[in-house]
């Protein structure tokens, strides 16, 4: 019988909804809406029919006009184009570039990448809980600031920046303001319509999507450069042939990806499984208590060595980081900016549930978790006070 | 991490993990660790006559490191005292089929043995051997 596994790395990827495979199945194969939607003739119109509806549909979930999504390859090289693009395109306003040294390094890695081409990058201070303040960041902001990135919902903790509060102090500085939503959709609302938010980078993988697809919101009248030339698609800003089947799944995801619905079932299952890791001795909870998305939890497991206690779980799929960083052994950069030791840091452990978690799966989990610990404990026992500090 | 299976198998079920009475004859522990590394290692180990007839630990640290002390108190056991010196973590990497970024954390498990085998010279000469 093969073991049981349990999948508790939502925040990683997600498996691709049925509804979703069905619609990108249709624009495959001879039969489907398989050709070039910049064609002209009657198939690349149909494809580009199923361009146009995923747009919408992608546009309507985060309230904004549909012609103000261009689609890129993910949430990577949206934040890529929001950084390099904006800075690039208004560098005559000034070359100040403001983020958090608790983003994804899609973020972190651009920003320094932009500090070696003479950018000034300025990383704005958080509390112990990892929330920035819209005080912290105005202090930060000068004549010089360009551009301002702070991510929606953090990939490592699940803490929530209030991109209202945020994006008026921008606004009011006449600052360009970036949000990396890509943990966003589906979990926490999000209507750039409303809010004073002018890029935001989305992915669908996050969303019950495919991989491979994401796509970039700008707001009319941000002057971006364009990074990748040749064929004019999407306006001019990201050229390149559009996977008609990725976007249509997109779309579909997106359509599906409902906050106001899921949210409340995600935070069940999250507080379910708080509710258990609690109990555990040395168990504490990273970021703010209430101010976070409704399926990360972020957990430190004191005097427990991280990668043997993932290891020993085997049979439950939890990261020790980000995805992108699983297999790096440095301790999280995102937990140690929020002022953990490298030992917590490595002593901690990410768990993010999904559409398809179950309250059974939680019970499971809970109890190899427990089990686990209790035996590195003991495996521990006599240890100095710096693994527990 | 893709570890192989034997220390797989020697991390989910060390097999010498429980201690020793400290006050029992022959009884000596040692111990190492390295904060930047993440590891802390303790070896117990009892001695009759120059042999090892016993060898318990405790260990935080990760998998590999873990199936390493597990791998040495198994081999340690029947041996002659001055085993704790011939340990050859170098070979017992490569055996054991861990990274060589890992190399560190198991040259403390040569640190703690070492401890060990003062701890026993220190011993012999107060019962005069």
């Amino acid at each position: 019988m093969a073991a049981k596994k349990i999948y508790l790395d939502y925040a990683a990827t997600t498996p691709v909804d049925p509804e979703v495979i069905e619609v990108m199945t249709q624009c495959l194969g001879f039969n489907g809406d398989y050709a070039n939607p910049s064609s002209s003739h009657g198939p690349g119109r149909s494809a580009k029919i199923r361009i146009d509806k995923a747009r919408t549909q992608i546009a309507e979930r985060i309230g904004a006009e549909t012609n103000s999504i261009y689609f890129t390859s993910g949430a990577t090289e949206s934040d890529n184009m929001a950084l390099i693009g904006v800075m690039h395109a208004n560098k005559h306003r000034g070359r100040h570039l403001i983020t958090s040294t608790l983003e994804h390094k899609a973020i972190l890695d651009t920003a320094y990448m932009l500090k070696t081409q003479g950018v000034d990058v300025t990383f704005v201070d958080h509390d112990a809980d990892g929330v920035i303040s819209p005080h912290q960041l105005a202090a930060e902001i000068r004549d010089d600031t360009v551009l301002v990135s702070i991510m929606h919902v953090n990939n490592e903790t699940g803490v929530l920046q209030d991109l209202d509060l945020l994006g008026a102090v921008c606004r009011e500085r006449g600052v360009l303001f970036h949000a990396d939503a890509a943990q966003s959709i589906g979990k926490v609302s999000l209507n750039v319509g409303d809010s004073p938010v002018d890029l935001v980078s989305l992915t669908a993988h996050k969303a019950y999507g495919p991989m491979g697809i994401g796509a970039i919101y700008i707001r009319k009248g941000v002057n971006i450069t364009p990074m990748i030339h040749g064929g004019e698609q999407e306006g001019g800003y990201r050229s390149g042939t559009l996977a008609t089947h990725q976007i249509a799944g997109f779309g579909k995801a997106f359509l599906l990806a409902d906050p106001d619905r899921e949210g409340p079932l995600l935070a069940a299952r999250r507080d379910q499984l708080w509710g258990g890791l609690s109990r555990i001795k040395g168990a504490s909870l990273n970021g703010h208590p209430t101010k976070r998305s409704p399926h990360v939890l972020n957990v430190t497991f004191a005097g427990i060595e991280g990668e043997s206690l993932r290891s020993a779980l085997a049979d439950v799929a939890v990261s020790a980081g980000s995805a992108c960083n699983s297999n790096v052994p440095d301790p999280s950069h995102v937990l140690r900016g929020m002022g953990l030791s490298d030992a917590l840091a490595a002593s901690s452990l990410r768990f993010s549930v999904g559409r398809f978690t179950t309250e059974a799966d939680i019970d499971y989990v809970l109890s190899r978790v427990q089990q686990e610990a209790s035996r590195l404990r003991e495996l521990a026992s006599g240890a100095p006070d710096w693994t527990a500090c | 991490m893709d570890y192989g299976s034997e220390v797989k198998k020697r991390f989910l079920s060390p097999n010498r993990a429980k201690g020793l009475k400290e006050d029992a004859a022959g009884v000596v522990s040692g111990e190492s660790a390295d904060r930047t590394l993440n590891v802390w290692i303790r070896f117990q180990i009892q001695a009759i006559d120059g042999v090892i007839c016993a060898v318990r630990f405790n260990v935080y640290g990760c998998p590999y490191t873990v199936a390493t002390v597990d791998w040495v108190a198994e081999w340690l056991e029947g041996r002659p005292t001055d085993a704790l010196l011939a340990l050859g973590m170098l070979k017992r990497r490569e055996e054991l089929g861990v990274p060589v970024d890992r190399l560190g954390k198991l040259l403390l498990i040569e640190d703690a043995a070492a401890v060990c085998q003062e701890q026993l010279e220190r011993l012999n000469m107060q019962n005069g051997n």
